[in-house]
C-alpha cells in the first residue's frame, strides 16, 4: 500500500509548522506551541526508529538470499538483533512480574557485548585517523596540505612527555598554534557552518528545497 | 521579545530579502559566477561517469536526526542526493543511499521515490534504496562499509552528520580506489575528512550543493546572500576590534547591560 501526500499539501504542512517552530524561539508567547510541535516530533522520530529497524531487517533478510560474499554478515546481524529482542522482552517480562526494574540480561549484553566492540572499534579508529594523517600528503601536495601535516606533528610532538619535546619553546608554539589560529579557524568555520544552516533552514521554509519527497 | 529573539528575527528577515532580491536580480542571467568548489564538479564528473559504465553513486547522510542542531546538514544531504538522482536519470543504477539515522531514512526514501517518479523511473528494481545501516555511530560506518566495497559504486558521497567514524568510510572508498567527497558539520569530522578524504567539503561548503548542481536560482542567490551576511559580520568583527583597541568596549558593555 503505498499513501503518498499530494505536494502542495505536505509542503504547506512542512513550512507551516516550520515557521511556527522557529516564530517559537524568538516569541515567548509562541513557546507552547513549539513544544507540542517538538514533541509530537520527537514520538514521530521514535515510530520512525521501529520502521527503521524494521528497513534494515528486510533489506539484510533480502541480502541473506542474493548468495553474496557479504550474506554472513546479514545473517549474523539478524540473529544478534532477534537475540537482542528476546533478552528485551524476557527482562521487561521480569520487570512486570517483579514489579521492580529488571533489566539484568540487557545490562550484562551490553555491558559484555557491545561495550568492548564498541570499544575496541574506538581503538581501531585511532589507527586509522594516524592511517588517514600520514597519507594526506600522497593525497595532495599542496600548500595547505603541507601544513596541516606539519601542524599536526608539531602539536602532537608537544603533547609528549618524553624529553626532546619537554622543551619549553616546543610548548609555547603547541600552545600559541591551539590558542591562535587553531581557535580563530575553527570560529571561522562554525560561522560558515551557522551561515549555511540559516540559509538551508530558509530555503527549506520558503518551499525552494522539499527533502520530504514534495 | 529578548534582544536575542530580535537580533534573531532581524537575520532571518535579513536572509529572507537578500535571497529575494538577488533572486530577481539574477532572474535573467543564465548562470551567476561563484568560486569553483572542487567537490561538486567531481560528483558531477561521476554522475557522467557511472552514466558510461553502468555504476552507481553511494550517497551517504550520516546519523543526524532532524530536531537538533545536526539537522541542517542532514538536510543539505538530502537536498544533494535528489539533485544528484535528477542528474543520474539516465544511469542504468540510480545512486544508493544510506544513513544512520531512521527518520532521515525515511526522508530519504521519500526522496528518492518523489525523484524517481518526477524522472520517470517507474521500475522499482532500479529505484535506489534509502538504508538505514546502523543507529549508532560505529554501527552505521561498519554498516555502510559493505556498500562502500560494493564492486558497482564508483564514487562515494558523505555529506551530512558525521564524528570521527567518518575516517573508516574515506579510508574504506580510498582502499577501493574509488573518489570520495564529503563533508560534515562537525569540526573534528572536518579535520579527518580533510586529511582521508580525496575531495573534503570544508565549513559551509556542505550546504551549497544546490547552487553548484544547478537546483535553481533561488539557491544560487542563497550563496550571495551568504556572502553580503558574512561581509556584514567581518566588517562587525573589524569594528569591535577597533572599539577594543579605543577602549570603548566597557561603553557599550554598559549600554548593553543598561546602566547607561
Amino acid at each position: 500500500m503505498n499513501i503518498k501526500i499530494k505536494a502542495p499539501i505536505s509542503t504547506a504542512v512542512a513550512i507551516g509548522v516550520g515557521i511556527i517552530v522557529l516564530l517559537g524561539y524568538f516569541i515567548p508567547s509562541m513557546d507552547s506551541i513549539r513544544f507540542i510541535l517538538l514533541r509530537t516530533g520527537l514520538v514521530l522520530a521514535a515510530v520512525a526508529l521501529l520502521v527503521g529497524i524494521i528497513n534494515l531487517a528486510t533489506v539484510h533478510i533480502k541480502k541473506i538470499g542474493k548468495e553474496s560474499e557479504n550474506s554472513g554478515y546479514s545473517l549474523i546481524l539478524l540473529i544478534s538483533m532477534l537475540v537482542t529482542l528476546v533478552v528485551g522482552i524476557i527482562d521487561m517480562a521480569q520487570t512486570y512480574l517483579v514489579g521492580r526494574p529488571n533489566f539484568q540480561i540487557t545490562n550484562w549484553v551490553f555491558t559484555n557485548i557491545q561495550l568492548p566492540i564498541e570499544t575496541s572499534l574506538l581503538a581501531v579508529t585511532t589507527i586509522s585517523l594516524t592511517y588517514a594523517a600520514a597519507g594526506i600528503l600522497r593525497k595532495r601536495m599542496d600548500m595547505f596540505s603541507i601544513s596541516f601535516f606539519f601542524v599536526v606533528l608539531l602539536v602532537l610532538l608537544g603533547s609528549f612527555s618524553i624529553p626532546p619535546a619537554t622543551i619549553p619553546f616546543l610548548q609555547v608554539v603547541r600552545d600559541w598554534i591551539l590558542r591562535v589560529p587553531a581557535l580563530g579557524g575553527a570560529r571561522g568555520l562554525l560561522l560558515g557552518i551557522a551561515l549555511g544552516t540559516i540559509t538551508t533552514g530558509i530555503r527549506i521554509l520558503m518551499g525552494t528545497d522539499r527533502p520530504y519527497g514534495g | 521579545m529578548s534582544a536575542t529573539g530580535f537580533t534573531g528575527i532581524v537575520v532571518v528577515v535579513l536572509f529572507v530579502g537578500l535571497m529575494i532580491a538577488y533572486s530577481i536580480i539574477d532572474k535573467d542571467r543564465k548562470s551567476i559566477l561563484i568560486r569553483p568548489i572542487a567537490a561538486y564538479k567531481k560528483i558531477e564528473k561521476e554522475i557522467n561517469v557511472s552514466v558510461e559504465d553502468g555504476t552507481q553513486l553511494h550517497i551517504s547522510l550520516g546519523r543526524g536526526g532532524i530536531t537538533g542542531p545536526e539537522s541542517a546538514a542532514g538536510l543539505a544531504g538530502l537536498s544533494l542526493l535528489k539533485q544528484v538522482i535528477e542528474k543520474s536519470s539516465m544511469c542504468d543504477h540510480p545512486p544508493i543511499a544510506s544513513t544512520g539515522n531512521p527518520v532521515l531514512s525515511i526522508l530519504a526514501q521519500d526522496t528518492i521515490q518523489g525523484s524517481s517518479q518526477a524522472i520517470s523511473l517507474a521500475d522499482q528494481r532500479k529505484n535506489p534504496s534509502g538504508e538505514l545501516t546502523g543507529v549508532t555511530p560505529f554501527s552505521y560506518a561498519v554498516g555502510t562499509l559493505t556498500t562502500i566495497r560494493d564492486d558497482n559504486v564508483s564514487a562515494n558521497v558523505h555529506t551530512g552528520w558525521f564524528g570521527n567514524e567518518i575516517t573508516w568510510l574515506t579510508t574504506a572508498g580510498e582502499r577501493q580506489s574509488s573518489p570520495t567527497i564529503a563533508g560534515t558539520a562537525q569540526l573534528p569530522a572536518q579535520a579527518v575528512i580533510y586529511a582521508s578524504a580525496s575531495d573534503p567539503l570544508i565549513g559551509e561548503e556542505l550546504y551549497a550543493s544546490g547552487a553548484y548542481l544547478g537546483a535553481g536560482k533561488m539557491h544560487e542567490a542563497s550563496i550571495k546572500a551568504q556572502d553580503v551576511v558574512r561581509w556584514i559580520i567581518i566588517g562587525l568583527i573589524l569594528v569591535s576590534v577597533l572599539f577594543n583597541l579605543l577602549g570603548f568596549n566597557t561603553f557599550i558593555e554598559e549600554i548593553l547591560a543598561g546602566s547607561i
